[in-house]
């Protein structure tokens, strides 16, 4: 089965540009259709194709349109192309090389929400990404596909593309509106939500890249058909981005539902060194873990949120046995540390304790109580903030925890028996300075 | 935000930046950029002889035209021009190198905004530097999927190759969102990887010599691994 | 915007059931039902709630995550829980989290005894701690101004202060660094936090984080007490508590009351209290004897003032600044008419009789709180910062918060300019002008004469007659003219067209709405109702001799005609305009007898008898709040033992006089008063109470108002067109504009906190101005003409008019005062 939506034509040449976007079949009578449609019509087509978001919570698309108010109020389409969730680079690829299905995209979105200026919130680090999405932006301006009166019909848009300059909880949805206004980009409590007061106070729809750009497919197949593709509510295919310990890492364009093990040994070719998979995340560094025994999952919303994890942003990062799972904490908590925006307790104290936690298991100086502790804070973090990125720490390293224990408890008995080793050798040595402080 | 900054116990004096650019001018107490201006930081106190940071005025700050269009430029496209406060933060960085106080001043000015809205902006955000720092980004990854795949070595023979070079910005980064090509680093917006420790020495080569920085490994060339791997 | 109507529906909380306004956030709503939810950052003063603390998680029935009750408004049928162990096990962890990184330093903390963080651990936490890393540490503590010392330490990043100066000051100056963990509050490259403001995030701060460098160590809560007055120091008159420990006052706090400050404290009224006890205080009694004044005993110097006013045959004169309770002003309008005979009593009102009737009139009076609901509001002639503070920051809330449309007209650039969404200049001066050509725009007639006149744009007066005409939508809303007391000054040729405006806004008699005037000190409002004004009694009751206002006063000083000058805490040469006119008329004076509490210039040179002043903390009796707030003042700390209160001394001197005035405490002064008031009929300080009243308010109280001598003032239109100087300048010179800073008093020059803000000249010019004359900002000038000059730093301003220069006045020395104006020359200082 070849059912390759979104990458189909992903690597002919020059498919950044109009012209040979047009040429494969782009801006053409999907398009057409899709604005000629009652907008009514279109968000119910959305809707029943059970399209649902590719940025991270998996909500429908078409719900989300579909609570945007009626009225003449300013109205806002904001894609998200953020992408800072750690092995998540799926965006990146389609932005680079189809820049115009994701105007196309927004282009329908816009309409389906009524909005009539939208802003592309691109991550700074983007630069590339971001000048071929200008040149593309500009390219659909001149070829009247952008600004006002759209293909002849009322319909008008406005598109500018917004550059980030580095932070990843600008992905989070209300952070990225306050960064978009020109603040600190620091998450706004909900509610209101976006779609009653967004950006600058207006009615605003917020989507991933991969589900805007992946409007005009379910448009020109039809709710219907698109929705017959993967399983039940999990409709469609999913970009997926594999790194770590694969063979051949890279983006893939799976039908929901494939098993993990087909992606990571099928697509992937399998584990660097024929080594055993020690854990993975199935959906970015936010993710509880799995573990090998869950290989055979079927790669969608549901079965993966029954397991206890989720499908995220459908970037599977694979950790094989020789790996150490407390670096790999250590390294996942740094981040979160790194990245809480600091406006919450719990996210901005539980990430630092955790990673001081952490820090001591290193060194050597901790007890296995400490697990104890460091579990219980992530039980207080979980729930307890603003927004969800402390709980994107806390899942996956409580995950770790559970799921690893015994191998904290051997590495943290190790390290102290190291750490007393060195403490032992630095007092034998009798011309070492003193250990405790210096008297100079 | 230009470091993170260290809290282990201790460390009561923070990193307050490369204060071997400037030097001290005054009382000495207070440690200054070049320029004469303060060095920011946790425990640091207020210069008390210092006036209150409000919106410069125009008729007496000085912007240099060609940045002032640029920032006006960005105000223009948005209904409320504050939105252009990253890219306008970037442009004067761009011009300046860092963030320095007057390039925060110079942003002000033309976006009528106080300096201290604007530096707090810059503060948070990775790409926006507070604190002096070399022309030549190098941003390494060191985030999960690359450290998987060696990233914390190469971040060590990077520093070693350029050394204390001050032309240089070299900062473990982030997940930088390119993943496929781990170990990657980002040298001047431009994404290469994966890079093997073998390929520093001609990389820091290629930056100083302003030449392209390893063109066969840029993200921008590479084909995406499988477009039609659906079919297996 | 008209103010909400609270709708009340019922929620359980606790298995109580509760009544709360619909809507109104959970954390006060359940304080209705005895229910505390601890909190943090929730600060309603400061607008929507963050969330960001996390401390008020509660538990509501058909929602699977705690909700935040400080975010959550309040349904019908709503069901919470706050003690189930869910909620306690999240308390706790907030706290728990909150605590690791905080030094619980509180046996040395400012704080310790009245602090948030203490009581809500207390009442919430686990009182454990499972934190065994090395905590954060920092220097501490820092200055952050010279008024402020920050202890990052404490900080539990709460955002309130930086929600503060950001979103309620709007100086957006103090701001959060960095972000996530390594967050810290702090200003631009180590720029202080200096602003009119800024001591109120003192009060913000739920921990000991900030904290009032003044008030550092000086007392613990247990053995201080607070004591509620209200602040005199400006017209705004905002309620506070004095911090008292062994009979000194040690800090200032707000006395929250919304309908005068909103809970807000400018830092004059917060750290000048200082001037209380400072060492250059007049504490005694004293007497001119060999060209200087000696400290005598009141014995003598009652007998000298006693001789004085008796040898000078009833040609004496008295004049009230705006410290002056409604009662001591009352006293000295008695002694100088009923007891000496002379008619010549003012407190620089500004206007004749008539014109206060028709200004006064209860029907056109607007409230502070207007300014906040209002659809517009049109600021006139004044710089509320500066004039009046408080009513600054109700300003922006009104526009931030209730979309209020504000518009400016003023001859400086005004602070509130970037808030306004029109701004008109005219000329220095041309009050007259500017009225007459924005009346003009309202009926159709001449725009263009005046206009000129006023050196005003004509196209943007019809703007803002626009604007004012179509407030409400189609037609006019509520508009309140927030306007400052001194463009009276053009007399009739500014009121009469006022008025026309507004009986064409339909202000009179509408609720929320109406004509609010900033007096050029603090109680103007109330020395005039006392009848401290030439042309008018207690009540403004008419007299059948009117006598000389400030002006005519110094005039007859100089002639002669009067030869002792009573002085209720005023000195002319830094208070009046023409300090060259007042210096001659107090030198011809053979007595003036001051009350003082500061040996400014004038009583320095020119007092014979000194009488030494109580200080506002000390004081008792009433004043009168611009928008007719009757308000008490009580003493928080008895009189250094040298000071005696002025009504006693008013008192004193009339009986010495034989006079039985039939005193024996302030209080029956105040009744006094309030009985030969018509409109306070009925009033006593019990009714006023602790938030004071306003007295229009009561229907009879509102029609005891007399009725203008000329009547139906608002309704006649001037007959005559009144000719106006054209605003044009010629070759060279500038029009001279004065402006007051709020740092400009002598409690402030007391204040040694505050000696950082004392304000030096400086002239304020264009730039293009500046680049004719050659002169460079910062550059040091002599501003002058007719003979006088004053030395003043160049100040360029990019919104300063063209033709226009703006000196300070109040200031000890080289004040605007010295220069007559109306045209100056600049030019560089002959040495720099
Ligand atoms: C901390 C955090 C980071 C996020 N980062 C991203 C991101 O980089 N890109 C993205 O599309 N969504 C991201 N999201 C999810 C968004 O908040 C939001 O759900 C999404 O943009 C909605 O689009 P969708 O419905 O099309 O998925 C993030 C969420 C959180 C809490
Ligand atoms: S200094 Fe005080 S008010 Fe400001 S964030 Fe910290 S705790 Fe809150
Ligand atoms: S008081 Fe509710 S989150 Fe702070």
């Amino acid at each position: 089965m070849s059912s390759a939506i979104l990458f189909k034509d992903i690597d002919q040449p020059g498919l950044n540009t109009l012209a040979v976007y047009r040429e494969r079949g782009g801006y053409g009578d999907v398009l057409r259709k899709g604005l000629s449609m009652p907008r009514e019509a279109l968000v119910t087509e959305l809707v029943n194709s059970g399209l649902r978001g590719r940025g991270g919570a998996g909500f429908s698309m078409g719900k989300k349109a579909s609570f945007m108010p009626k009225g003449t109020m300013d109205k806002y389409l904001v894609c998200n192309a953020d992408e800072s969730e750690p092995g998540t680079f799926k965006d990146r690829e389609l932005m680079t090389k189809s820049p115009h299905m994701l105007i196309e995209g927004m282009i329908l979105g816009a309409y389906a929400a009524g909005a009539t200026r939208a802003f592309i919130y691109i991550r700074g680090e983007y630069a590339q990404m971001a000048d071929i999405l200008d040149d593309a932006v500009a390219e659909a301006y001149d070829a009247g596909l952008l600004g006002n009166n759209i293909l002849g019909t009322d319909h008008s848009l406005e598109l500018a593309v917004h550059r980030g300059a580095g932070a990843y909880i600008c992905g989070e949805e209300t952070a990225l509106l306050d960064s978009l206004e020109g603040k600190r980009g620091n998450p706004r409590l909900k509610p209101p939500f976006p779609a009653n007061q967004g950006l600058y106070q207006g009615p605003t729809l917020i989507n991933n890249v991969e589900t805007l750009a992946t409007i005009p497919h379910v448009l020109g197949m039809g709710a219907d058909e698109y929705a017959k593709i993967g399983v039940e509510n999990s409709t469609g295919t999913k970009l997926i981005s594999v790194s770590g310990h694969v063979k051949r890492p890279g983006n893939y364009e799976i039908e929901l539902g494939m098993s993990a093990r087909d992606i990571i040994y099928g697509l992937c070719g399998g584990i660097e060194g024929d080594l055993e998979v020690k854990l993975w995340f199935p959906g970015g560094s936010s993710s509880p873990v799995l573990t090998k025994d869950d290989l055979d999952l079927a790669y969608d919303f549901d079965t993966l949120a029954k397991a206890g994890s989720m499908l995220g942003s459908g970037a599977i990062i694979v950790v094989d046995e020789e790996t150490s799972v407390v670096d790999v904490c250590l390294k996942l908590a740094k981040f979160y540390k790194h990245e809480s925006c600091g406006k919450c307790t719990p996210c901005r104290e539980g990430t630092q304790w955790t990673v001081k936690m952490l820090e001591r298991i290193k060194s050597g100086q901790a007890t296995p109580m400490d697990l104890d502790i460091m579990a219980s804070v992530q039980e207080q973090i979980t729930g307890h903030c603003l927004c969800v990125l402390g709980d994107a720490m806390a899942m996956p390293v409580g995950s770790m925890i559970a799921k690893f224990r015994p191998e904290f408890e051997a590495y943290i008995e190790e390290a102290r028996q190291r750490s007393d080793a060195e403490l032992i050798a630095s007092l034998d040595a009798p011309n070492e300075a003193p250990l405790v402080g210096s008297l100079v | 935000m230009s470091r993170e900054l260290e809290e282990e116990v201790g460390t009561a004096g923070l990193p307050t930046g490369d204060l071997t650019l400037g030097q001290h001018v005054g009382s000495g107490e207070v440690p200054r950029y070049r320029g004469g201006s303060r060095t920011p930081g946790w425990d640091d106190a207020v210069d008390l002889t210092k006036d209150p940071a409000t919106i410069p005025d125009p008729s007496t700050c000085h912007v240099p035209e060609d940045l002032r269009a640029e920032i006006e430029a960005h105000m223009a496209k948005y209904p409320d021009t504050r939105s252009a406060a990253i890219p306008a933060l970037m442009a004067a960085q761009k011009r300046h190198v860092w963030c320095t106080p007057e390039a925060i001043e110079q942003v002000a000015c033309v976006m009528r905004l106080t300096p201290g809205y604007l530096v707090a902006v810059a503060g948070f955000y990775d790409m926006l530097e507070t604190r002096p720092v070399g022309r030549h980004k190098v941003y390494v990854c060191t985030n999960i999927s690359c450290s998987l795949r060696g990233a914390d070595d190469l971040m060590d023979r990077v520093v070693e190759e350029i050394g204390d070079d001050p032309d240089f910005n070299v900062r473990s980064f982030e997940c930088l969102g390119a993943c496929d090509i781990a170990p990657m680093i980002s040298v001047d917006d431009v994404y290469v990887g994966p890079v093997a420790l073998e390929d520093v020495p001609t990389m820091v080569a290629q930056i100083r010599a302003g030449d392209e920085v390893l063109p066969e490994q840029q993200i921008i060339r590479r084909k995406s691994v499988d477009p039609n791997a659906v079919s297996t | 915007m008209p103010r909400p109507e609270p709708q009340f529906i019922t929620f359980s909380i606790d298995g109580r059931e509760v009544q709360a306004p619909a809507n109104e956030m959970l954390v006060d709503a359940a304080k209705r039902g005895d229910v505390e939810i601890p909190v943090f950052c929730y600060e309603p003063k400061l607008g929507a709630p963050v969330g960001a603390c996390r401390m008020c998680l509660v538990d509501i029935e058909g929602i699977p995550k705690l909700q935040t009750g400080c975010s959550t408004p309040v349904k019908d049928g709503m069901v919470v829980h706050t003690q189930t162990k869910r909620v306690k096990d999240a308390q706790e962890s907030v706290l728990e989290f909150l605590l690791i990184n905080h030094p619980l330093d509180c046996p040395v903390c400012d704080k310790g005894g009245e602090c948030p963080l203490q009581d809500v651990s207390f009442g919430w936490g686990g009182g454990k701690t499972r934190f065994i890393e090395p905590k954060r540490h920092f220097k501490k503590p820092l200055e952050l101004s010279p008024l402020v010392a920050i202890d990052r330490e404490r900080c539990i990043l709460c955002y309130r202060c930086v929600r503060f100066s950001q979103e309620l000051s709007e100086d957006y100056q103090l701001v959060l660094h960095e972000r996530g963990a390594a967050t810290f509050v702090g200003t631009f490259d180590g720029h202080p936090y200096v602003a009119p403001f800024s001591g109120n995030i003192i009060e913000l701060c739920p921990v000991g984080a900030l904290t009032s460098r003044p008030y550092r160590f000086r007392a613990r809560p247990w053995d201080i007490e607070n004591s509620g007055s209200v602040c005199t120091l400006c017209p705004a008159q905002c309620n506070v508590a004095f911090t008292v420990r062994d009979d000194r006052v040690l800090r200032v706090m707000a006395r929250d009351n919304d309908e005068v400050d909103d809970g807000w404290l400018c830092d004059k009224g917060r750290f000048a209290y200082q001037s209380v006890h400072a060492e250059q205080r007049i504490v005694a009694p004293m007497v001119r004897d060999g060209g200087v004044l000696r400290e005598v005993p009141w014995a003598r110097a009652i007998e000298e003032a006693t001789l004085a006013l008796k040898k000078s045959g009833g040609r004496v004169a008295g004049l009230a600044g705006g410290a002056t309770t409604n009662e001591e002003g009352f006293l000295l309008q008695r002694l100088v008419r009923d007891v000496h005979g002379s008619p010549h009593v003012d407190s620089s009102a500004g206007l004749p009789r008539a014109g206060l009737l028709a200004m006064g009139d209860p029907a056109l009076q607007a409230t502070v709180a207007d300014l906040e609901f209002a659809h517009t509001v049109l600021v006139l002639g004044t710089e509320p910062v500066d004039d009046m503070p408080i009513v600054d920051l109700r300003l922006r809330k009104g526009v931030r918060r209730n979309r209020m449309t504000l518009a400016v007209a003023t001859s400086r650039p005004s602070s509130l300019d970037p808030n306004a969404v029109l701004s008109v200049r005219y000329a220095p001066g041309a009050e007259a002008a500017f009225v007459a050509a924005l009346s003009a725009a309202f009926y159709g007639g001449d725009v263009d004469t005046p206009a000129r006149a006023a050196g005003t744009d004509a196209g943007a007066v019809a703007e803002l007659a626009a604007l004012l005409r179509t407030s409400g939508g189609d037609e006019a809303g509520d508009v309140v003219v927030l306007y400052g007391e001194r463009v009276l000054a053009g007399g009739e040729a500014v009121t009469q067209p006022l008025l026309k405006l507004a009986g064409a806004l339909g202000l009179s008699g509408r609720a929320g709405a109406g004509l609010l005037g900033i007096p050029a000190a603090t109680n103007g409002r109330g020395l005039r109702e006392a009848g401290v004004v030439p042309d008018a009694g207690p009540g403004l009751a008419e007299l059948a001799t009117a006598g000389a206002d400030a002006a005519g006063i110094a005039a007859s000083l100089t002639a002669g005609d009067t030869t002792v000058l009573y002085l209720m805490h005023t000195d002319p040469l830094r208070d009046q305009p023409q300090r060259a006119t007042w210096d001659r008329a107090l030198d011809k004076a053979t007595h003036v007898i001051a009350h003082a509490g500061f040996m400014t210039e004038g009583i320095r040179e020119h007092a014979t008898v000194v009488f030494p002043a109580e200080s506002y903390a000390e004081k008792e009796g009433t004043i009168v709040h611009p928008d007719g707030r009757l308000q008490r003042l009580r003493p928080a700390i008895g009189r250094p033992a040298g000071v005696r209160a002025a009504w006693q001394v008013l008192d004193e001197l009339m009986r010495a006089a034989g006079v039985d005035t039939g005193l024996h405490t302030v209080h029956s002064a105040t009744r006094q008063l309030f009985e030969s008031v018509p409109f306070y009929a009925g009033l006593t300080v019990d009714t006023l109470g602790g938030k004071g009243l306003r007295w229009w308010e009561d229907e009879a109280r509102a029609a005891a108002w007399p009725e203008p001598a000329k009547p139906g003032l608002l309704a006649t239109v001037a007959s005559s067109t009144p000719t106006y100087e054209a605003a044009a300048t010629p070759n060279g010179a500038l029009r001279l504009g004065t402006f007051k800073s709020i740092w400009a008093s002598p409690e402030v020059e007391a204040s040694p906190a505050l000696k950082f803000l004392h304000p030096t000249q400086r002239v304020e010019l264009s730039p293009v101005d500046a680049e004719r004359l050659g002169i460079r900002h910062g550059e040091h000038v002599t501003v002058g003409g007719d003979g006088a000059s004053v030395a003043a730093v160049a100040h360029l301003r990019n919104e300063s008019p063209a033709g226009s220069a703006f000196l300070q006045s109040g200031i000890p020395e080289g004040a605007a005062n010295v220069l007559e104006g109306p045209l100056v020359e600049i030019r560089k200082a002959q040495s720099t």
